[in-house]
C-alpha cells in the first residue's frame, strides 16, 4: 500500500505521505504525531535522569559522614526518577496507544470506501502499520530533542526542590537516540496494530452504513483489558493492607493506574451511561441533541473521556494516597510521643536532662547514616540506611509501643520504625567506624511515618563521634513542673516540634508529587486536548446537518461544548472512582499499620484539575468546532464526499 | 471457487436467501431467489421500498454473503468465496457504484479513479485514467477534488472508476437517487452506452424512468422475484411498479 507514495512523471500521483484520507484529516495526524512526541521525550528524560542519578559519584573530599548522607540522598533520588520513569511509561503507553487507535476509528468510512475500490486487508493493516511507523517515527523524531527540554526543566525541579546537589544535569547517552526511537516506534505500532487489524476485518459495507461488526461498541479485547485490570486494581487492594508501610503506599498509589485503564476499556459502556447521570449544561433541543450525539458516537465519547479519566485517576489517586499516608505518619507519630517537651542541641543529653528537677523522662535521640549489610554469604546486600543511637529503656519510656526495648542488651542492635531491616544479623557501618556484626532484635514495628531502620544504644557508638551530632530530647515532665531546659539547648513544646515535622513531611510528600506528576500530567492534558481535537476532526458534515436542520452556528458550537463538557465531567467522575479505589487501599492500609484508617484526600487539587480540564476541553471544543463550521453548510452537504 | 463455463449469463443466483435478525424480528430480505442475468445486458431490479432491491444487488456482487444458495459473478462461483478472494473479484472483474458516490473526499478526480488499478500493484498511465475520464465527459475534471464537483460529475467520477478495471459486471445502486433529473439523464446515457458496447449492468432503481433505459426490469416484492419486463417505456413500468406496490 506504501507503493501508493510512488510517483512517477507519466503516473497517477499520490504525493507523498501517502494522502488516501490524510489530507483533509491533518489534525488527526498531528495529534498522534505529538502524542508520541510528547511521550517519548517524557520516558527518555526520566531516563537520562535516572541513569545519571543512579551514577552519580560524590565530588572529592567528603568526610565519611557526608559520603553516607550523599548515597543515601542519591538512592532517595533514583528511587523518585523510578516512579517518575514509571509514571511516564504507563502515560505514554496508554496515551500514544490510545491515540492512534482513536485516529484509525475515526476513518473507518476512508478504509471502508478503499476496501470497496479493491482494497485486501492486509493492504489496508500494512497502510495502517506504514503510517504508524511514519508517524511513530517522525514523533520519536521530534521527541528526542523535546526530551532534552523536559530533562533541563525536571533536573531544575529536582535541583531547586532540594533532591539532589545544585551541579546536577541530566546526561546525554548517545544510545537513547536508539532507545527513544524503537520507544516511540513500538508503541505507535502497537496501538495502530489492534486498531488496524479490527478495521481490515469489518466488512466493507457495514464500515460504510456503520452496522454489523463495524458497530459493535464493546470488542473482546476491550473486555480482556478492562477485567485485566479491574481484577489487578481490585487485588491491589485487598494485598495493600498486608504490604506493611512502604508495599501499602506503592501498592496502593498503583490502584489508580489499573483502575483507570478498566475504565477507558469499558468506556464505551460507562461513559453514556454515566453521561446520563449529568444535567446537560444546555437545556432544550441543544441539551437533547448534545446528549443524542453523546449516546450515539459511543466510541468517540469513550475515546475523548479516556485521557480525562487517567489524569484525574493518576493526579487525585495518587496524590491523595500519598497525602493519607504522610497525615497517618504524623499521625502515629503523635501517638507513639508521650512527651511535653523536645530540646534540640548536639550529644547525648539524655541523662543531664533527666537529672533536672521536674524531669520525669527523657530520651535523646541521635540520627547517624549507616551502612548495613544483610543476607546470606552467596546474597549479601548493603542498603544505606538511618541509625538512631539512643538508650532504649529512655526511649521505650517516652514511645509508647516500643516495650520490646526495655529488656534489650545494650550491645543488640533493635529494628526501628523505618521498617527496612529485618530482626537477625546485621554488619553495620557507621560513618569512620565499622560496628561489625550485630545481633538485631525485633524492637519497634514499622510505622507509617517511617523514620530509622535501626536502632542503636549509645555505648556501641564513640562518645566522641555522638558529641558533635545533633540530637533531640524528648522530655516529659512531672505534673504541675515547669523545668527551665533552655540551658542544653533550644526549647520547644511537643505540639510545636510535631506541627514542624508535620509540615516539612508534607512539603517533602507534595514535593515528591510534582516531580512524579507535574509533567505526566501536562501530558496527559495534552493527551485530553488532541482527544477532543481528533473527535471533532470527522465532524464537519455532521455540523452541516445541524446547520442546515435549522441551527445557527453558535447554536452547533454551544451543542458541541455541552456535548464535550458531558463527556469531560463523565470522564472526570470516572477518574474519581478510579482515585477511590486508591483512597480505599490508603484507608485500609493506613488502619493495619497505625490501627486507625486516615484520608486526606485533596480536595483542592481536585477542585483546580477539574477546573483546568474542564476548561482545556472547552475551550479546545468551541475552537474545533467553530473551525469545523466555517465553510458553508451547503457547500459541504452538496458534495457528499 | 469453482470456475463455471457459462458464458452467457453475468450473475447467476440459485435459490438465495438472506435473513436479518433473528427470531420473531427476523426479516427475510431476500427468499430464495432464482436469477440469471444476461451477459452484455442491462437489467433494472425495481420493487416497493424493503423490497430486497439493495440486498439483491449487494448478494450478487459479494458484499453481502448469502445464508443459502449459491451466487455465480462473471463465471466465478462466489457463495464461499474468501475475503481475499472477494477482493481480487471487487478489484478486478466487477465494479460498484452508490447513490452516494463513495468517492474519497483527499484524492483528485484522477487519484480516485486510478485507484482500484494502484490497489492491484498496478501503476496506471496518466493517458489510461484520462481517457475513462473523458469517456463519462470529465476531461476537464480531472484534478478537482469531489467537492468541486457537482453531484451529476461526482457520479460520473465514480463510475469512471467503476470502469477503469474493466469489468465484467458493473452494479450501480440508485445510481441517479441523489441527481437531479439533468445530472441523472447525463449518467444514464452513460450506462445506455456502455451496455451497447457490451458491457454487463445491474441496476437497482426506483425510478421507472431510469428503468425504462435499461433492456430489461425484474420486479422484487418481499424478497421474491414477482415479474420481468423487457423494452419496456417508462410508462409501462411505472404502471407495473404501481400495481406491485398496491
Amino acid at each position: 500500500m506504501l507503493r501508493l507514495c510512488w510517483a512517477g512523471t507519466e503516473r497517477v500521483s499520490f504525493g507523498f505521505p501517502p494522502r488516501v484520507g490524510i489530507a483533509e484529516r491533518w489534525t488527526l495526524f498531528v495529534g498522534a504525531a505529538l502524542s508520541v512526541c510528547l511521550g517519548v521525550a517524557l520516558v527518555q528524560s526520566s531516563l537520562l535522569l535516572l541513569i545519571t542519578a543512579a551514577t552519580m559519584d560524590p565530588p572529592p573530599g567528603l568526610s565519611p559522614m557526608a559520603q553516607m548522607r550523599f548515597d543515601d540522598g542519591r538512592s532517595a533520588a533514583v528511587s523518585m526518577l523510578g516512579v517518575v520513569m514509571g509514571g511516564a511509561a504507563f502515560l505514554a503507553i496508554f496515551i500514544i496507544s490510545s491515540t492512534f487507535a482513536f485516529t484509525v476509528e475515526q476513518r473507518r468510512r476512508d478504509l471502508a470506501l478503499l476496501r470497496l475500490a479493491g482494497g485486501s486487508r492486509g493492504q489496508l493493516r500494512r497502510l495502517l502499520l506504514g503510517e504508524a511507523v511514519l508517524l511513530g517515527g517522525l514523533g520519536a523524531g521530534l521527541g528526542i530533542p523535546a526530551g532534552l527540554g523536559v530533562m533541563a526543566v525536571h533536573a531544575w525541579l529536582m535541583r531547586r526542590m532540594g533532591f539532589v546537589p545544585d551541579g546536577f544535569h541530566g546526561e546525554w547517552r548517545s544510545w537513547i537516540i536508539g532507545a527513544s526511537l524503537g520507544t516511540g516506534l513500538m508503541l505507535a505500532v502497537a496501538g495502530a496494530l489492534a486498531a488496524a487489524h479490527r478495521a481490515a476485518r469489518v466488512r466493507p459495507l457495514d464500515a460504510l452504513r456503520d452496522s454489523g461488526e463495524a458497530a459493535r461498541v464493546m470488542t473482546a479485547a476491550r473486555w480482556v483489558f478492562g477485567l485485566l485490570f479491574l481484577g489487578g486494581a481490585l487485588a491491589l487492594m485487598i494485598v495493600a493492607p498486608h504490604g506493611g508501610p512502604d508495599g501499602g503506599q506503592a501498592m496502593a498509589m498503583n490502584v489508580p493506574l489499573c483502575a483507570a485503564v478498566a475504565a477507558a476499556a469499558f468506556g464505551p459502556l460507562l461513559v453514556p451511561a454515566v453521561a446520563r447521570l449529568i444535567p446537560a449544561g444546555a437545556g432544550g433541543p441543544l441539551g437533547s441533541l448534545a446528549r443524542a450525539n453523546l449516546r450515539d458516537g459511543r466510541r468517540r465519547s469513550a475515546s475523548v473521556a479516556a485521557p480525562v479519566t487517567v489524569l484525574v485517576a493518576l493526579v487525585a489517586g495518587q496524590a491523595g494516597a500519598s497525602a493519607s499516608f504522610t497525615t497517618s505518619g504524623v499521625e502515629q507519630l503523635r501517638r507513639a510521643t508521650a512527651a511535653d517537651l523536645v530540646v534540640e542541641s548536639s550529644g547525648p543529653a539524655g541523662e543531664r536532662i533527666a537529672a533536672v528537677p521536674g524531669v520525669a523522662a527523657a530520651s535523646t535521640e541521635i540520627e547517624l547514616p549507616a551502612r548495613a549489610t544483610t543476607g546470606d554469604a552467596d546474597e549479601r546486600e548493603t542498603d544505606t540506611i538511618t541509625v538512631l543511637v539512643v538508650d532504649f529503656p529512655a526511649y521505650a519510656e517516652i514511645h509508647p509501643g516500643s516495650a520490646a526495648l526495655r529488656g534489650l542488651d545494650p550491645r543488640t542492635a533493635a529494628t526501628g520504625p523505618g521498617g527496612d531491616l529485618a530482626a537477625g544479623t546485621a554488619r553495620v557501618e557507621l560513618p569512620g567506624l565499622d560496628l561489625g556484626d550485630l545481633p538485631v532484635a525485633a524492637g519497634v514495628p514499622a510505622a507509617a511515618s517511617g523514620g530509622a531502620d535501626l536502632l542503636l544504644a549509645a555505648g556501641l557508638v564513640p562518645p566522641a563521634q555522638l558529641a558533635a551530632a545533633s540530637s533531640a530530647t524528648f522530655v516529659r515532665v512531672q505534673p504541675g513542673a515547669r523545668p527551665d531546659l533552655t540551658a542544653f539547648g533550644t526549647v520547644s513544646t511537643v505540639d510545636e516540634w510535631l506541627a514542624t515535622d508535620a509540615a516539612n513531611r508534607n512539603a517533602t510528600s507534595n514535593k515528591i508529587m510534582v516531580l512524579v506528576l507535574g509533567l505526566g500530567a501536562l501530558y496527559a492534558l495534552v493527551g485530553v486536548v488532541n482527544s477532543v481535537v481528533i473527535g471533532a476532526a470527522a465532524r464537519r458534515r455532521e455540523f452541516a446537518e445541524a446547520r442546515v436542520t435549522g441551527l445557527s452556528r453558535g447554536q452547533v458550537i454551544r451543542s458541541a461544548l455541552a456535548e464535550s463538557s458531558v463527556v469531560t465531567v463523565a470522564g472526570i467522575l470516572l477518574g474519581l472512582v478510579a482515585a477511590a479505589g486508591a483512597f480505599v487501599a490508603a484507608m485500609t492500609s493506613t488502619a493495619a499499620i497505625t490501627g486507625t484508617a486516615t484520608l486526606d484526600p485533596p480536595w483542592l487539587l481536585l477542585l483546580g484539575l477539574t477546573g483546568v480540564t474542564l476548561l482545556a476541553t472547552g475551550v479546545t471544543s468551541v475552537i474545533t468546532s467553530w473551525s469545523a463550521t466555517r465553510e458553508r453548510p451547503v457547500a459541504l452537504l452538496g458534495a457528499r464526499e | 471457487m469453482t470456475t463455471t463455463v457459462d458464458t452467457t449469463t453475468a450473475v447467476s443466483l440459485r435459490g438465495v436467501t438472506r435473513t436479518y435478525g433473528r427470531g420473531s424480528a427476523a426479516i427475510r430480505a431476500v427468499d430464495d431467489v432464482d436469477l440469471d442475468l444476461p451477459r452484455g445486458g442491462w437489467t433494472a431490479v425495481m420493487g416497493p421500498s424493503g423490497s430486497g432491491k439493495s440486498t439483491l444487488l449487494h448478494l450478487a456482487a459479494g458484499l453481502e454473503r448469502a445464508d443459502a444458495g449459491r451466487v455465480v459473478v462473471a463465471g466465478t462461483d462466489i457463495t464461499d468465496a474468501g475475503d481475499q478472494q472477494l477482493t481480487e473479484l471487487r478489484r478486478t472483474r466487477i465494479g460498484f457504484v452508490f447513490q452516494s458516490f463513495n468517492l474519497i473526499g483527499s484524492l483528485t478526480a484522477e487519484q480516485n479513479v486510478a485507484l482500484p488499478l494502484r490497489l492491484a500493484g498496478h501503476a496506471p498511465r496518466r493517458a489510461e485514467v484520462r481517457s475513462v475520464l473523458t469517456a463519462v465527459g470529465l476531461a476537464d475534471r480531472v484534478r478537482h477534488r469531489p467537492r468541486e464537483l457537482s453531484g451529476g460529475q461526482q457520479q460520473r467520477v465514480a463510475i469512471a472508476r467503476a470502469m477503469v478495471t474493466r469489468p465484467e459486471v458493473l452494479f450501480a445502486d440508485e445510481p441517479t437517487g441523489a441527481l437531479d433529473s439533468t445530472a441523472a439523464r447525463t449518467v444514464l446515457d452513460l450506462l445506455r452506452a456502455m451496455a451497447d458496447g457490451g458491457q454487463s449492468i445491474v441496476m437497482v432503481t426506483h425510478d421507472p424512468g431510469a428503468a425504462a433505459r435499461a433492456d430489461a426490469v425484474v420486479f422484487l416484492r418481499d424478497g421474491r422475484v414477482v415479474d420481468r419486463l423487457a423494452g419496456a417505456d417508462t410508462h409501462a413500468v411505472a404502471e407495473r411498479l404501481a400495481a406491485w406496490e398496491r
